[in-house]
């Protein structure tokens, strides 16, 4: 057995079966690279060219996947990029996840985060250099064995081939030789006509472990000699323990202990019912402040102030929008209106945590394995060396883990015990206490001349800033190690100054279309709603918002939806292409079946242009959404198949956020709990989807979160079509 | 004591009569692949079979499956012989997060052992109790529709 700080009574067998094969490369997850010191279980002649690739001395290859699996395909499309330029199957590829380290940080952000739908893009040379080096040094290898010129050397598969000749060797055979020797730094890239794997279908990596229940997600994970913890947290907002009665509950079978830390009041038992029961029978008296009387409406009109009162942060201002609006023969002013929203992912919030005298193991589905780093350094006190995240399968991300709320939590409750204790959030406790997408208030106005030609665009948001809420953690795992976090505290401004947060804004200061005079402002308002990155971030409202005023615009112009955005496209031609491709393909302007309507939406996100186009009809008053046909442009696509899968994600996300997602408050109280009162789109009322790819050999871009804004502005259009409502909030409710 | 079959095994086991079914599989038998999601049996992810049915786990007190055949994702199929929904849902790379999928399999698994051959409608109306948030409802009903044409093939060919 290895000694590996992988809490060794973890089901190691099963842990295997899911990675893979099972070979030493294992444990290669928990170490860092670059480290000098070859660790336990590692064989001196494993090759390890970089960071993410090794070959083990059996032959294994196994890749250090440095991006969280959350659903998205990342682990698929690391290995594809990987395999291209090794010149190995993706398909055999071990995976194994990374530990924290400063090679996995993601350099768009400073952070070891997955999200904005980056992974693709950031790793796209990144990754291939990986691979590319590796086979240069089989390559070399095979050179040296054959005594030829490396040129006469050909790659595929894992095995060498001499030119001209029936001499072949496999990489795996190559290991011990390959790792005497060094790769080179800056390895020649292949050309796209080159690519074998990259922009061809490749199943997914994860599908087969995850159609058989055998991927462990967080909640899964299930050390020797585990507790289990659940917490009763204040009812309202701002509210905070003044005391409990727990006497009957620690009576209770099986209860360890019931006490107050920061984050509430923890019942930890020896199994997770005992303690959700136990928990049922603790009273508690909790002290309220002026947050605890907060309600949906009053934000709504902290929000209308703010736009009445303030001019806000002039984000874009093109041309003179007052002289423009002043020639104009008709004014269009609308306000648009957006709830905030839960991230409902399907694992509710867990951890594990195991502190020891001087370690601390956290095992947490977490989209930000270092964030998780510091904040378990701040709960537990030990240092960062002590510390080990462990990260696993991600039941559905969504933005939500990457804030590490439920890792503190289990760190303060696990350190008052020598054994591991996993917490678990109820579902009504995920979604009561998440931290949510931004609510948002809009007003826009814009002007037409007497042709309906659009002269002037006014988007004016009302909405707090994300990275407000998430800086004091994220800045404490961009700092150094030896930082204390009481100093950290101070430095949380230092982080929104080096990475500018466009939450509130993106998606409406870059509109594309052409107007003479185009002035975007935000008014930050803060109701002190805990608030988060959920998928599409800003673009999630502004998508909405700009769409359905443009449909608005064309209305009044008396000119097709399509015709009047494709004119004022003219300097997007990627946003034109995908609309015509999806107009064509749904039959926009053809005849649909009795009583069903077509709307159109189209929208960049994270680099990536998307079209939809939904039909729509309502059946009893009841919106019915039939089909919707997405264009889309990534750039050069990886998986092609993921492409689809991801893109039918963003719309069938989307579409539940359109047609019933609503966070309310009543007295500081979030009133919805669980798929009663907060429902998804279900089977039966989800559309069916044609995707349609652009073949693009530009960089790749994102597709985790370009698939959802256009879809809630394309319904929507195409109910005002139906009915002649034009609904100016979500979720979409008729008269 | 509560004694029941569990994908061909008999278990019986000492926990208190009220215990949802999902946490005695999950916590004291450890098996990992029936999920956690509402608590309510409104999302579907911890769905099993007892006696066959579909029943959501998390809302079924251990005690009154007393005597009774369950059968979990672990019981349905494995890598080496795999149910052919399993075989279909690879196929068709339905799985994204995966989360929901074991309920997913055992929901419709169940559905195409009472109906060999439903129609699209009754596959959606069927599998409307398991939410998906990552949205791959149109793979697992492709999915499930390739399980029924090939046994249809079957038939014709017979």
């Amino acid at each position: 057995m290895i000694d590996s700080p992988l809490n060794p009574s973890l089901n190691r067998r099963r842990f295997l079966k899911v990675m893979g094969t099972g070979s030493g490369g294992l444990m290669l997850a928990f170490h860092l690279p670059g480290c000098s010191q070859i660790p336990p279980g590692q064989q001196e002649n494993s090759l390890r060219p970089n960071a993410w690739l090794e070959f083990t001395s059996q032959g294994a290859c196994v890749l250090t996947l440095d991006r969280v699996e959350m659903g998205q395909g990342t682990m698929t499309g690391m290995a594809t990029l990987l395999g291209e330029e090794l010149d190995y199957d993706p398909s055999r590829i071990e995976v194994v996840f990374a530990p924290v380290g400063k090679a996995y940080v993601q350099p768009d952000f400073g952070l070891q985060i997955t999200g904005g739908s980056t992974s693709i893009s950031s790793n796209w040379v990144r990754l291939r250099e990986a691979g590319a080096s590796g086979r240069a040094v089989f390559v070399k290898a095979a050179a040296e064995v054959w005594q030829v010129d490396q040129s006469q050397v050909r790659t595929a598969n894992g095995v060498c081939f001499l030119q001209g000749s029936d001499k072949q060797v496999s990489y795996a055979d190559l290991v011990a030789l390959a790792a005497t020797l060094s790769a080179p730094s800056s390895p020649e890239l292949k050309s796209a006509d080159q690519f074998r794997y990259i922009g061809k279908h490749n199943a997914r990596l994860d599908g087969r472990s995850k159609s058989f229940g055998l991927a462990d997600y967080g909640i899964d994970q299930e050390p020797d000699d585990l507790l289990y913890a659940v917490l009763i947290r204040a009812p309202r907002l701002g509210s905070t323990l003044k005391g409990f009665d727990a006497e009957a509950a620690q009576r209770m079978a099986g209860v360890e202990r019931i006490f107050a830390c920061d984050a509430g009041i923890a019942v930890v038992a020896q199994s997770y019912w005992q303690a959700r029961k136990a928990a049922e029978q603790v009273k508690a008296d909790w002290q309220t402040n002026e947050l605890s009387a907060l309600s949906t409406e009053q934000v709504f009109a902290q929000y209308a102030t703010g736009l009445d009162e303030e001019s806000g942060d002039s984000v874009r201002d093109d041309g003179d929008l007052d002289e423009v609006l002043a020639t104009a023969e008709q004014l269009v002013e609308a306000e648009y209106r957006l709830p905030y929203l839960a991230h409902a992912t399907m694992e509710p919030q867990n951890c594990t945590v195991w502190i020891r005298e001087d370690r601390c193991d956290v095992w947490a589905p977490t989209q930000g394995p270092d964030i998780a780093r510091y904040v378990a350094r701040r709960a537990s006190g030990l240092s960062e060396s002590d510390i080990h995240i462990h990260t696993t399968f991600i039941g559905g991300g969504f933005g939500r883990r990457l804030s590490q709320d439920y890792v503190n939590e289990a760190v303060l409750i696990a350190k008052e015990f020598d054994r591991p204790v996993k917490l678990i959030w109820s579902r009504e406790e995920d979604t009561r206490y998440d931290l949510y997408r931004p609510a948002s208030l809009h007003r826009l106005k814009a002007g037409l001349d007497r042709f309906g030609k659009p002269l002037g665009w006014h988007h004016r948001i009302a909405a707090p800033v994300v990275l407000d809420h998430y800086a004091k953690d994220a800045s404490g795992a961009m700092a150094p190690g030896w930082t204390p976090p009481a100093i950290v505290n101070f430095s949380s401004n230092f982080a929104s100054w080096i990475t500018p947060d466009t939450s509130a804004i993106e998606g409406a200061e870059d509109l594309p279309y052409d107007f003479s005079a185009i002035a975007v402002d935000h008014v930050k308002v803060d109701p002190g709603v805990p608030i988060s990155y959920w998928r599409a971030v800003g673009h999630s409202f502004n998508g909405f918002v700009v769409e359905s005023f443009m449909d608005e615009l064309a209305e009044k112009a008396g000119e097709d939806a399509l015709s009047f955005r494709l004119k004022r496209l003219q300097n997007f031609p990627r946003h034109q292409n995908v609309l015509k491709l999806a107009a064509e393909r749904a039959g926009w302007g053809y005849s649909l079946p009795e009583g069903h309507f077509h709307g159109l939406a189209v929208h960049k996100s994270f680099g990536t242009v998307v079209a939809e186009i939904a039909e729509v009809s309502v059946e009893q008053g009841r919106i019915r959404v039939h089909k919707v046909t997405c264009a889309v442009d990534c750039g050069q696509v990886v998986n092609p198949d993921i492409v689809v899968a991801q893109m039918e994600s963003g719309i069938i996300f989307g579409l539940t956020a359109a047609l019933y997602g609503e966070i309310t408050l009543k007295e500081g109280a979030v009133e919805q709990s669980n798929f009663h009162d907060y429902p998804m789109l279900r089977m039966n009322e989800s559309p069916d989807i044609e995707v349609i790819v652009v073949e693009s050999q530009e960089s790749p871009t994102g597709v985790g979160e370009p698939g959802l804004p256009p879809i809630a502005p394309a319904v929507a259009n195409a109910l005002y079509r139906a009915t002649g409502q034009r609904l100016r909030s979500l979720p979409l409710r008729l008269a | 004591m509560v004694t029941f079959t569990l994908n061909g095994i008999v278990h019986s086991l000492d926990v208190p009569d009220d215990t949802p079914l999902l946490w005695v599989i999950r916590d004291e038998l450890k098996l990992k692949g029936t999920k956690f999601g509402c608590g309510m049996g409104l999302c579907g992810a911890c769905t099993v079979h007892l006696n066959g049915q579909a029943i959501r786990s998390c809302i079924t007190p251990v005690a009154t499956i007393n005597g009774q055949r369950l059968m979990t994702i672990e019981g349905l199929g494995t890598p080496e012989q795999p149910h052919p929904l399993q075989k279909a849902w690879v196929q068709h790379s339905v799985p994204q997060c995966g989360y929901c999928q074991s309920g997913q399999l055992m929901s419709a698994s169940a559905l195409l052992a009472a109906n060999p051959h439903p129609t699209e409608a009754q596959i959606r109306e069927a599998m409307s109790g398991n939410v998906c948030r990552c949205g791959t409802y149109p793979r697992i009903l492709k999915a499930i529709q390739t399980v029924t044409n090939a046994m249809t093939g079957e038939e014709e060919t017979l």
